[in-house]
C-alpha cells in the first residue's frame, strides 16, 4: 500500500500543497483547545493524518515518510509528557493533573494552569499522531524498520 | 500525601509501562527487572493505601482537583483497597515467577511484552478504583486489549484463541457500553454514587431494565459466566506460561468486581424488594455456572483447561454468594473472590512449572512424569484443599459464608448448587492427585531419572500464593469483618 509513490501528478501536487496546510490546522486546533473546541486529541489526529497522507502520496522514500518513520521511534514519548505533567502536579501537592499545583516556581496560578494544560495537550497530540502512523504501518505490508515484512 | 495513594497505585505501573521503551532501550533484558521494581512499588503503595483507608476512612480522589459530577472520581473504599492489595501482590508474584521461564517466544520483543503487561496491571487498578461506569469501561478495555495481545504472544494456536477472545471481549465491551448509554439516558449521570440514588427509583423504567440487561450481558461475557464462557478455556490454556497465571487470577475477577459494584452500589443501593428479581436472576445464573463449570472441568484432559473450567465454576459460586442480597453473602462472595484469585494464580503457576520442568500438559502425562519435588506436591495438596473448601484454607471460609447466606435466606437450591459443585471439585481434583502421587511413588523402581533443580523464582511463585491460601484462612475473620463493615452502609 505504501511501497510506491502515488503515480498521479494531481495527487502529488495537491498533496504538496495540502500536507503543510493540514499540519498548520492541526497545530491551530491543538493550541486553540485551551479556549474552545479542540485540543490534543483532535490536533494529534490531524498531525497523524498529514503524516499518513505523506506516506500514501510520496511513498516510503519521500521526506515526509522519513518524518513518519522517525516519529515511530518516539512511541510512548507523548504519554510520558502527559503523565509527567500529571506527576509534577502530584509532586507539587495537588491531585494528578491539578495544574494549580504544577510546581514551577516564580509563575502565578493562572499561568501555571495555562502552561500545564498546553504541555499536557502537546503530549496527548504527539501520542495520538504516533499511534495513527503506527496503525498505518501495522496494516500495510511494510515493517516499521522499512523492510518488506 | 496519603490521599494520593490510590492514584499512585495506578500511576506507578502505568508510568513504568510508558517509560520502559526509553529506559530499557540499550538492553531489553532489563525490562523484566524494571517491571518487577515497579510492581514492588505498586504493592507498597497499595498496602499503604489499605492501611490509611482502614485508619481514616474512604478516600474519594478527584482527578485534576475537579469534584465528582464534573470531574473524574476514584473511590477507594475498603473493598477497593483490599482488592488492590490482592491484585498488586498477585501480579508481583506472577511476574517474579515468569522471570526464570525461557524467553525464546519474546526474544527481541521483551520491551513491548513487559510494557503491555504493566499496562494490563495498571488497568486492573483502574477497574478496582473507578468511581463511574464509563471509566470502568475504559479500564476494562485497557485490561482486555492488553490481554488479547499477551495471549497471542506464542503465535500458532494462540493466535486463533486470542482472536476469538478479542471478538468475544469486544462484544462484551460493546454490550456493557450500550448498557451504560441507557443508564446515562435515563439518569443523566454516570457516577456510581449518583446512579445509586437515582436508579433504584427507576427500576420500573424500560430504559433502565434494558440497560441493566445489556450491562449484565457484557459483564457476563467479561467474567466468563457459564453460557458465555466459550472464549476462556482456549485463551487461558494457549496463553504463554508467563502470563497465564496473572490473566487467570485477575481478569475475570475484576470484571466480577465491576458487576458487584453495579449490583450493590447502583441497583441495590436503595434497598427494598424491587431489585429482588435482579438478585434471583444473578444467583440462579451463578448456580448454573457453578455446576456446569464443574461438570465440564471433570471432562477435561488438559491440566490448564481443567483449571480454567474450575475457575468458571468458582465465578458461579461467587455469584451465588452475592446473589443472596445479604451482607453475609456479599462479604462472603467478595472474600471468596480474593481466594479464588489466589488459587487460580497458584494453579496456573503450578501448571506452568510442570510444563516447563517436566513437559507435563495433560493429566495423563502426570503419571509418567514421576514428580517428586516437594514444592510441587505440597502446594498442590494445599490448593486442592482450598479449592474443595476444607479448613484452614481461605476457600473454606469463603464457602462457609456463601453457604451461611444461602441458609439464612432459606435458599436451598443455591445451597444444593454449592454442595454439588464442591463434590464435583473434589472429583476432578482427586483425579489429578491420584495421578500425581502414584507417579511420585513409582519412582522407587526407576530412580534413574534425575529430578530437575527448581529455580528460586519457581519456588517463590509456588510457595508464596500457596502460603497465602492458608494465610487468608487464618485471617479470614479480620478480612470478612472489614468487608462486612465496608458493605454495611448499603441498603440491603
Amino acid at each position: 500500500m505504501i511501497n510506491t509513490p502515488h503515480d498521479s501528478v494531481i495527487v502529488q501536487s495537491s498533496g504538496r500543497f495540502l500536507i503543510p496546510l493540514i499540519q498548520l490546522f492541526g497545530l491551530y486546533v491543538l493550541f486553540f483547545g485551551q479556549y474552545g473546541p479542540g485540543g490534543g486529541f483532535v490536533g494529534g489526529v490531524l498531525l497523524g493524518a498529514s503524516l499518513i497522507a505523506g506516506l500514501l502520496i510520496f511513498g516510503p522514500d519521500g521526506t515526509s515518510s522519513e518524518t513518519a518513520r522517525r516519529v515511530l521511534k518516539i512511541d510512548g514519548f507523548g504519554l510520558i509528557i502527559f503523565a509527567g505533567i500529571g506527576g509534577l502536579c502530584l509532586i507539587g501537592g495537588g491531585e494528578f493533573l491539578n495544574y494549580s499545583s504544577f510546581s514551577i516556581p516564580g509563575i502565578d496560578d493562572s499561568t501555571r494552569r495555562h502552561v500545564g494544560i498546553i504541555v499536557a495537550q502537546i503530549g496527548v497530540a504527539l501520542d495520538i499522531a504516533v499511534a495513527a502512523v503506527s496503525i498505518v504501518y501495522s496494516l500495510s505490508d511494510q515493517g516499521e524498520d522499512g523492510s518488506d515484512a | 500525601m496519603t490521599q494520593h495513594l490510590p492514584a499512585l497505585v495506578f500511576l506507578i505501573p502505568f508510568f513504568a509501562a510508558i517509560s520502559l521503551p526509553l529506559v530499557a532501550m540499550r538492553d531489553e533484558r532489563r525490562a523484566g527487572s524494571i517491571a518487577l521494581a515497579a510492581l514492588c512499588a505498586m504493592s507498597a503503595a497499595a498496602i499503604a493505601s489499605l492501611w490509611t483507608i482502614l485508619d481514616q476512612g474512604v478516600v474519594r480522589y478527584d482527578f485534576g482537583g475537579w469534584a465528582a459530577p464534573i470531574g473524574i472520581e476514584w473511590v477507594a473504599d475498603e473493598v477497593a483497597a483490599i482488592m488492590a492489595v490482592a491484585a498488586s501482590l498477585l501480579a508481583l508474584v506472577c511476574v517474579f515467577y515468569a522471570a526464570s521461564l525461557p524467553t525464546t517466544a519474546i526474544e527481541g520483543r521483551m520491551i513491548p511484552f513487559y510494557a503491555i503487561l504493566l499496562l494490563l496491571i495498571s488497568g486492573l487498578a483502574g477497574v478496582i478504583y473507578a468511581g463511574d461506569l464509563f471509566n470502568l469501561f475504559v479500564f476494562l478495555e485497557i485490561v482486555a486489549l492488553s490481554a488479547y495481545a499477551l495471549v497471542a504472544v506464542p503465535g500458532g494456536r494462540a493466535l486463533v484463541s486470542a482472536f476469538r477472545y478479542l471478538i468475544m471481549g469486544a462484544l462484551g465491551a460493546s454490550f456493557y457500553l450500550l448498557g451504560v448509554a441507557y443508564f446515562y439516558a435515563a439518569t443523566g449521570t454516570l457516577n456510581i454514587v449518583d446512579l445509586g440514588q437515582r436508579i433504584p427509583q427507576l427500576l420500573e423504567s424500560k430504559a433502565v431494565i434494558v440497560g441493566l440487561l445489556f450491562m449484565f450481558l457484557g459483564l457476563g461475557i467479561k467474567t466468563a459466566l457459564m453460557p458465555l464462557h466459550a472464549w476462556l478455556p482456549d485463551a487461558y490454556s494457549d496463553a504463554p506460561d508467563s502470563v497465564s497465571p496473572i490473566i487467570a487470577a485477575l481478569l475475570t475477577k475484576v470484571a466480577l468486581l465491576a458487576w458487584v459494584r453495579v449490583l450493590f452500589w447502583v441497583v441495590g443501593a436503595g434497598g427494598g424488594s424491587q431489585p429482588a428479581v435482579v438478585f434471583s436472576l444473578v444467583w440462579s445464573l451463578g448456580a448454573l455456572a457453578a455446576v456446569g463449570g464443574a461438570v465440564l472441568a471433570l471432562s477435561q484432559t488438559g491440566l490448564r483447561r481443567m483449571f480454567a473450567y474450575g475457575g468458571i465454576a468458582h465465578i458461579g459460586l461467587i455469584l451465588v454468594g452475592v446473589g443472596q442480597a445479604s451482607h453475609t453473602g456479599l462479604a462472603g462472595g467478595l472474600f471468596y473472590l480474593i481466594n479464588d484469585a489466589v488459587m487460580q494464580c497458584v494453579l496456573f503457576i503450578w501448571a506452568g512449572v510442570l510444563a516447563h520442568q517436566y513437559g507435563v500438559r495433560t493429566i495423563e502425562d502426570l503419571k509418567n512424569a514421576q514428580v517428586r519435588n516437594p514444592w510441587i506436591l505440597g502446594s498442590f495438596l494445599v490448593v486442592t484443599i482450598g479449592m474443595i473448601g476444607l479448613p484452614p484454607t481461605g476457600g473454606f471460609f469463603g464457602k462457609w459464608y456463601i453457604v451461611l447466606a444461602a441458609v439464612e435466606s432459606q435458599n436451598y437450591i443455591a445451597l444444593a448448587a454449592v454442595v454439588v459443585t464442591t463434590l464435583l471439585t473434589l472429583a476432578y481434583f482427586v483425579r489429578v492427585l491420584e495421578k500425581l502421587y502414584r507417579g511420585a511413588r513409582d519412582t522407587g523402581t526407576s530412580s534413574s531419572v534425575a529430578e530437575p533443580v527448581m529455580s528460586l523464582s519457581f519456588r517463590v511463585g509456588i510457595a508464596v500464593p500457596t502460603a497465602a491460601i492458608i494465610g487468608l484462612g487464618l485471617f479470614s475473620d479480620r478480612i470478612v469483618t472489614i468487608l462486612l463493615a465496608a458493605t454495611s452502609g448499603l441498603g440491603l
